[in-house]
């Protein structure tokens, strides 16, 4: 099955100045074979927005890693999605305080029109999830 | 008088208080001539009532401290509003919102505290700083840090030009509102950066070139920092360059200081590593001339210090920067000088308005930070971990600075690879120290006062006192008279097994401090026949033997010798010593022994009489392959291997006969066996191992020549004893006895650091 390469826009969410995690996923996410767009950390939502009907990306990749994800993540994919944007969104990371998945948050995400979440160090779960999005969008163009 | 107030040196006389909270740079100028370094937490707390007490204990520290106030995270992104709605709620904020509070409250969180011996400096991190530099002032503070590119580039979306902006009527400001006498001071946060993984001459660049914006913007006073990173020889190149670009950029007028930030980066989890990471900042810190140090907490990997981890960590780094003297070096043209001040000209050929340059060289990529991914930084450079540690350009964009020659272009890093460059510090820290060889001491000694007021210690030393009772009452029972050994001598037992003497400054002689006192027992046999010591012994032994519970630094020995005697008398007399000690604590200290939880049983075999076995150490190494394990036959057993025989015995054993090279010269070479030495060590039974070490010795004058060059010493060295020997030692045999293994042994502790009341493991620093 060919896979092909993914235009994939990445993101901090709007109170995470964190880099180093989005540093390092941008990385894996090109060692993958897939563009990388990166919009650092602290990305309001308005911003997210914008980005994402100038660059017309495949797939957004939010993470979080200061325990406000579900929150701001949940304003993220909301904003999103009332601007009429269709294109998968996946959020990872340290997405609460408590240090471990919630998964009524989670359910609230994925309500949202989040298509997956992922727990933090689950970069297994979100390379196979690349991989099905990428030979979809084989099939698609075929 | 506080702690701080008694360590710190005097304001100068200037007739009577000095009532305004002290110039910043002044204190630590006169901190820098006292030779101290000035150590300053991170610190802040919303609750004024919680700030004010951090900041008192912060003075009463046992360290030359100044205080901090750290701003929250809301009055740092300018969101006044949220910083009082969070108060109102009584939220918890991550700082002190000094801007919400009226500038009375925080003069009278201040009053009493800081003075012009306490020193307290605002720390914030806003690209936008007006209204944290109009609160700091108001309240009468007059130092602060930050800068327009170290505050805007690694946190915040604030385009670069707005922060430069900012800044420029930020210190502007802080000029102004702080006006003479009071004496502004900034501090430039442009050596640190993304914390982790900028090569350190793009950081010594920016944090110059930053300390020169607000010089040029009007402050007079200035602290240049710096980060450490990850190779103590490049970091104390930084921080001479730093100095050395400093007296060649800024203004002569200008007060100024280094502060070096301990490690910013991912820290260690450890509790071991955080605080050796720690240390070795203070240490660089005085090493390389820095001024001032901002410490880390062991805590910081997990959460928010307490004030208490707080000043643990000011205490920690004081008393390591106290034991480390400033080497003099010139700066030279090191490496990291050499491109950081390429790239400080390449900024200033921009054009005489700094700002407008600074902006310029980022549009550009002259400076581009590596890994930063602000807008407005270029996002072109990458950097690496070389294997000697220091870090180095892979890619350089459009930077006035060449890649590092051998750098791995060609395989660009990767996710897995970033990551273990993020973690190279904390891991190696937290894996530090090796784990102990044949570790049967999972835990170190507790803090001093902790360990002298535990159950455990005066049980142990009830037994000793008895120990040491038994041995005298034995001895002199023998004909044995005690002296008192020397401490130190111009030359010292050469010993073994990778110990060193300690060297002490006598009159200006090179002279150690005793490893053991051998030479001195030989020579006395002049006018003592049967002779002991209890002799107090310092031995630098390798930190890898820190785990194996048998070895102290600081320990005593039952110092035996006697004259005319071969190697059998001497075991005679240390299986007697043995077996009268432990039959005399048994009936003078049962119960204590009991509540240690030994039991006469385990010394049955011990007290049943009749002679200690032998067995020669090729047995011995025989024996241990049979238990599976490698033993050398020309050295030393080993101590895994010896707690593998001592833990096979069910009572005491002698090994004799070790070859030559494994002991020290006074060993008697065997007249009949070259190569073998007649001598011995005692080995105790159920894997408390060796007890004693003993020999026939050698007295003859060309012999110990002789022996002295096999083993690379310089028998110049021995000239007093040599001496003695060509007029004639007696011939004699003798033993010493570790005072603290025989106390493990009686009491079954499971290390020797729980039957010393002051221990000194190797390779730890303890008071």
């Amino acid at each position: 099955m060919r896979r092909r390469s993914l235009d994939i826009l990445l993101a901090g969410t709007a109170s995470d100045s964190h880099t180093w995690n989005l540093v390092y996923l941008q990385l894996f996410l090109e060692e993958r074979g897939h563009r990388v767009g990166n919009l650092g950390p602290c990305v309001p939502d308005p911003l997210l927005v914008r980005e994402c009907a100038a660059r017309r990306p495949q797939l957004l990749v939010l993470a979080s890693v200061n325990g406000h994800g579900y929150r701001d993540g949940l304003g993220a994919v909301r904003a999103l999605r009332r601007a009429g944007h269709t294109l998968p969104v996946v959020i990872g990371g340290k997405l609460g305080t408590a240090g471990e998945a919630d998964p009524a948050q989670r359910a609230l995400l994925l309500e949202a029109g989040c298509d997956r979440v992922f727990d933090d160090g689950d970069t297994h779960a979100l390379g196979a999830y690349l991989d099905t999005l990428a030979a979809v969008e084989t099939r698609a163009a075929a | 008088m506080t702690a701080a107030a008694a360590l710190a040196p005097s304001p100068p006389a200037t007739g009577g208080p000095d009532p305004r909270p002290g110039s910043f740079g002044a204190f630590v100028a006169r901190c820098a001539a006292a030779g101290q370094l000035v150590v300053q937490p991170r610190m802040g707390f919303a609750d004024p009532e919680r700030m004010r007490d951090g900041l008192r204990r912060t003075k009463a520290a046992a360290a030359t401290a100044a205080g901090t106030l750290t701003i929250d995270s809301y009055t740092r992104v300018g969101d006044r509003a949220a910083a009082r709605a969070a108060l109102a709620e009584g939220a918890p904020l991550n700082g002190y919102p000094i801007a919400a509070h009226p500038a009375a409250r925080t003069r009278a969180l201040l009053a009493g505290v800081a003075d012009a011996g306490f020193p307290v400096q605002v720390r914030h991190g806003s690209a936008r700083p007006e209204a944290i530099i109009r609160a700091l002032t108001a309240a009468g503070l007059d130092a602060t840090e930050g800068g327009p590119v170290s505050y805007c580039l690694p946190y915040d979306r604030t385009p670069l030009a707005e922060s430069v902006a900012h800044w420029a009527r930020g210190c502007e400001l802080l000029a102004t509102l702080a006006p003479a006498p009071r004496t502004a001071h900034l501090e430039t946060f442009g050596g640190c950066m993304l914390g982790q993984l900028a090569p350190p001459g793009l950081l010594v660049a920016l944090s110059l070139l930053e300390g020169l914006f607000f010089v040029r913007h009007g402050i007079r006073s200035v602290s240049l920092s710096y980060a450490q990173q990850t190779h103590p020889g490049q970091d104390a190149e930084a921080l001479r360059a730093l100095r050395r670009l400093a007296e060649e950029f800024l203004p002569a007028g200008v007060d100024r200081h280094l502060v070096l930030y301990t490690y910013m980066g991912v820290y260690p989890r450890t509790a071991h590593g955080a605080t050796r990471l720690l240390e070795d900042s203070a240490r660089l810190a005085v090493r390389a001339g820095a001024e001032r140090l901002i410490v880390k907490t062991a805590a910081e990997a997990h959460r928010i210090p307490t004030v208490q981890e707080n000043v643990r960590a000011l205490e920690t780094a004081a008393a390591a920067a106290a034991r480390t003297t400033p080497e003099q070096a010139d700066g030279g043209d090191s490496e990291v000088y050499q491109e950081a001040r390429r790239f400080v000209e390449a900024v200033l050929d921009l054009g005489d308005d700094l700002g407008r340059a600074l902006r310029t060289a980022f549009a550009r990529g002259l400076l581009d930070v590596p890994y930063c991914l602000h807008p407005d930084n270029a996002g072109r450079s990458r950097s690496f971990l070389d294997p000697g540690g220091r870090l180095r350009w892979s890619d350089t964009g459009a930077m006035p600075v060449a890649p590092y020659a051998t750098s791995s272009r060609r395989t660009p890093l990767t996710a897995d690879g970033l990551l273990g460059a993020l973690l190279t510090t904390s891991s190696r820290y937290d894996s530090d120290p090796p784990a102990p060889e044949g570790a049967d001491m999972e835990h170190t000694p507790p803090p001093l006062g902790t360990h002298l007021a535990s159950p455990t210690l005066r049980s142990a030393m009830l037994v000793q006192q008895e120990a040491l009772y038994a041995v005298r009452e034995f001895l002199r029972g023998q004909g044995f008279t005690e002296l008192l050994p020397p401490l130190v001598g111009p030359v010292t037992d050469p010993g073994g097994r990778g110990a060193k003497a300690l060297d002490v400054d006598y009159y200006g002689q090179p002279y150690k401090l005793m490893t053991s006192a051998i030479l001195y027992k030989q020579a006395s046999l002049r006018g003592f026949p049967k002779l002991f010591y209890i002799a107090p012994n310092v031995r630098v032994e390798p930190p890898e033997t820190a785990g194996t519970g048998r070895h102290l630094v600081e320990f005593h020995q039952i110092d035996v010798e006697l004259a005319g005697a071969s190697r059998e008398d001497a075991q005679a007399v240390a299986a007697g010593l043995l077996t009268h000690v432990v039959e005399h604590v048994w009936s003078a200290v049962p119960e204590v022994l009991r509540e240690l939880g030994r039991e006469e049983m385990d010394f049955a075999e011990l007290l049943s009489g009749g002679k200690f076995d032998s067995c020669t150490h090729a047995e011995a190494v025989a024996r241990l392959a049979g238990h599976g394990h490698t033993q050398s036959p020309d050295a030393e057993i080993d101590w895994a291997g010896e707690k593998v025989l001592s833990l096979a015995a069910d009572r005491p054993f002698f090994i004799d006969d070790y070859p030559k090279g494994s002991r020290g010269f006074y060993d008697r070479e065997d007249p009949e066996r070259p190569g073998v030495l007649r001598n011995f060590d005692l080995i105790a039974h159920g894997g408390y191992g060796e007890l004693a070490s003993g020999s026939e010795r050698e007295a003859d004058y060309a012999a110990l020549v002789t022996r002295m060059r096999e083993s690379g010493e310089n028998p110049a060295k021995y000239a007093w004893y040599l001496e003695l020997a060509r007029e004639g030692i007696a011939s004699s045999a003798g033993f010493g006895m570790g005072l603290q293994r025989l106390v493990r042994f009686l009491t079954g502790l499971d290390a020797l650091w729980q039957v010393s009341a002051y221990p000194k493991l190797p390779g730890v620093i303890a008071p």
